[in-house]
């Protein structure tokens, strides 16, 4: 049985002239226990889709079943409420509170749940010590590395014990050995039998995945089962067989890793230019730096 | 987990860092409830130590006063203009001070008459006080002891003797008991006979500062001054207390025969004259602190524009509470809860400040300020309702963010 079900899911920003269509038609089903990375070019709506899938969002169209319960437009309450005691969430920049202490942080989502001073303090610190940083308790999130930041946030994640953990490029703002502790991480948790989603621009981290989603302009083009260990196959033609990116690539807002889809014309029009975010293209699925001979 | 040096400087950086703002944010409350207090402290203080005074002089005791003679107006004496008698010229008459000193019933009466002129000793003139004419009642009727000597009797009428206040005592002959010597007025010389105990000042007192005067027999200041010399105001008390009423309204209408049926004098009893003390107290401790309470409403918006500023500044941190579960309601209640500590919090630091100032003003004015603990909860009441008020338009605005843009905004 699913646990995430989207059928036809569509979501549009905007009216008039300045609509543009994030996600258009989507059919998504993610079962209890996978973990699954999201890929695809800056802009083409991988954060939108988890920012619905994790309840901060609502689709224009279509429903969304979360834990067999139709969750496509529920009240902000509700909606809170959900997100609280099923989904946690990792952000690229962390997102800790900077005047709480971390144990404060991690506690937080409990303070939401009513839970006495005392129990959610005692849980907090249990949970930054599964995450190894239980020495840093009473620090200050900026007195932290960003590896130990994303790893409070992390323990933050898990405090409510949640079904589903929704991370939004969370080695983004990481070096490598970094990633690799996060991305480690999050695998022992996987095989604690959570369900996890997490969007990423690198190729090399669909190694932990049991399954990659590839998106394009607001439509998911390819999706695969992949072998924990190794990198997904299309990404790996990705990394092995298309080593360069080219300006005029960069332009187009095209990126490599689309060239090497067979499916979906990357030409067609969504209501919105294709020039999207040139800037941000440095993060698209290949760097020169990943280069393999 | 041991709790190391760094922990703790952790944390007290964090709650220092949001303390100057809090105490600048709780500046228009603390000003607000501390001005509310002091006021209505201050007219408290007033009342009673005017009530205290006329306690001291006897609710039987008769006061007659020219009316203030304001044009037309007609505008009756309030009790609180500090000097009324002396702008009025010789409204009260000798004929006066016989007609209430012979009305069937009283004890004691005696007339208060200013006589001017240098007053001289060997040692200083004297020019701070007045010369008070009166009779050999006077301090029986104010109720005052004589510190040394003795007072003006019946045998001193017609005579040059005079009874000091303690602070004409000291600044005419730089010492506390000048028993027996003597100074020079209009050319006449004048015997110490007594100085009066200390008068308790009262401020806003309807009388002119007894301590600073000179008593000489009423009879004698008005030759002096070729009759010229306006009398201010007549004492009087009745034998009997219950007749006060009754005797007042006989001196009212045989005064009134005196002047011809004008109605230029007023006859007041001792509470009429608390009365009518309290109630233009009260109207002006009301209005000032109508005025402080408009600050207190400004201390309120200075809160709300405060929150606004820290919901503003503060977007992200409320889509990161969103996103990890907090409800609309709960981050409403956390910046409720926000303001409402501030005002509150405001509002007492307002009380223990209007405590200190208190203190102050009863040791270096004659002010005695009366802080009642029903204006102190008073107080604190206003101000949490200050904080609810003023924190629920933040607060809302708060609550109402939309999860995703919080997040997004830096
Ligand atoms: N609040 C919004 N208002 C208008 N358009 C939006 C809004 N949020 C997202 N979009 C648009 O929706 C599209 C998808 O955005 P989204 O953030 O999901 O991309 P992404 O795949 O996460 O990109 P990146 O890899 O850069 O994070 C983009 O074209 C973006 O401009
Ligand atoms: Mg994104």
């Amino acid at each position: 049985m699913a646990l995430i079900e989207l059928q036809d899911v569509s979501k549009l920003y905007g009216f008039g002239d300045a609509t543009t269509l994030a996600l258009d038609e989507v059919n998504l089903s993610i079962d209890k226990g996978e973990f699954v990375a999201v890929m695809g070019p800056s802009g083409c709506g991988k954060s939108t889709l988890m920012n619905l899938i994790g309840l901060l969002d609502r689709p224009s169209h279509g429903t969304f079943r979360l834990d067999n319960k139709k969750v496509s437009q529920l009240r902000p309450n509700q909606a809170a409420k959900i997100r609280r005691d099923t989904v946690g969430f990792i952000f690229q920049s962390f997102n800790l509170l900077p005047r709480l202490t971390v144990l404060e942080n991690v506690s937080l989502p409990l303070v939401y749940k009513g839970m006495s001073e005392r129990k959610r303090l005692k849980h907090a610190s249990e949970m930054l010590d599964r995450v190894g940083i239980q020495s840093r308790e009473y620090f200050l999130p900026s007195q932290l590395s960003g590896g130990q930041a994303q790893c409070a946030a992390i323990a933050r994640a898990l405090v409510n014990g949640p079904k589903l953990i929704i991370a939004d490029e969370p080695t983004g703002n990481l070096d490598s050995e970094s990633s690799r502790l996060v991305m480690e991480l999050l695998s022992d948790i996987h095989k604690m039998g959570n369900t996890i989603l997490f969007v990423t621009h690198n190729p090399e981290l669909t190694r932990y995945a049991t399954r990659v989603v590839y998106m394009h302009d607001g439509t998911i083009i390819h999706d695969e089962q992949t072998a924990i260990g190794s990198v997904a196959t299309t990404a790996r033609k990705v990394l092995y067989t298309l080593p360069t990116t080219k300006e005029e690539d960069d332009l187009a807002g095209v990126s490599t890793l689309m060239k090497a889809l067979p499916s979906k014309n990357t030409s067609r029009k969504k209501g919105r230019t294709a020039v999207s975010k040139p800037k941000k293209n440095k993060r698209t699925a290949v760097s020169p730096r990943k280069k393999k001979s | 987990m041991a709790i190391s040096k760094g922990h703790i400087r952790a944390g007290v950086t964090a709650v220092r860092s949001a303390k100057l703002r809090s105490f600048w944010t709780m500046l228009g409350v603390i000003i607000g409830v501390t001005s509310v207090i002091t006021v209505v402290a201050i007219g408290q203080g007033i009342k009673q130590q005017i009530g205290g005074q006329i306690h001291k002089l006897g609710n039987d005791l008769i006061t007659i006063r020219p009316a203030q003679l304001h044009g037309s107006t007609g505008v009756k004496n309030n009790g609180v203009n500090v000097l009324s008698g002396l702008n009025v010229t010789g409204a009260l008459t000798k004929k006066d001070i016989m007609s209430v000193a012979q009305t069937p019933g009283v004890s004691a009466s005696a007339p208060l008459t200013i006589t001017t002129g240098a007053v001289k000793s060997d040692v200083e003139t004297y020019d701070k006080g007045f010369v008070i004419g009166t009779s050999a009642s006077l301090a029986s009727l104010l109720n005052q002891n004589i510190e040394y000597g003795s007072f003006l009797t019946e045998d001193d009428m017609g005579t040059d003797a005079a009874v000091l206040g303690a602070g004409a005592a000291e600044d005419l002959f730089d010492e506390n008991v000048p028993l027996g010597r003597s100074f020079t007025f209009h050319g006449h010389e004048f015997v110490v006979r007594g100085i009066f105990n200390r008068f308790n000042t009262t401020p806003l007192s309807e009388q002119a500062d007894f301590n600073k005067a000179i008593f000489i027999p009423n009879d004698v200041a008005q030759s002096l001054s070729n009759n010229t010399a306006p009398t201010y105001e007549i004492l009087a008390r009745p034998k009997d207390k219950k007749q006060t009423a009754k005797i007042a309204a006989v001196i009212q209408g045989t005064l009134s025969k005196n002047h011809g049926g004008q109605d230029n004098f007023e006859v007041l009893q001792g509470n009429q004259n608390l009365q009518s003390s309290d109630g233009i107290l009260d109207l002006l401790t009301r209005l000032i602190a109508g005025v402080a309470a408009i600050s207190l409403l400004v201390g309120g918006i200075g809160i709300m524009n405060v929150m606004l500023v820290s919901v503003a500044e503060r977007t992200h941190e409320i889509g990161i509470r969103k996103a990890i579960g907090a409800t609309d309601r709960q981050i409403l209640s956390q910046f409720m809860i926000e303001a409402t500590v501030l005002s509150l919090t405001g509002g007492i630091i307002g009380i223990i400040l209007s405590l200190i100032i208190d203190l102050v003003l009863r040791l270096t004015t004659n002010l005695q300020p009366v802080i009642s603990w029903q204006v102190a909860l008073l107080a604190t009441g206003v101000s949490l309702l200050v904080g609810v008020i003023f924190g629920t338009v933040p607060a809302l605005k708060a609550a109402r963010k939309d999860p995703i843009d919080a997040l997004r905004s830096q």
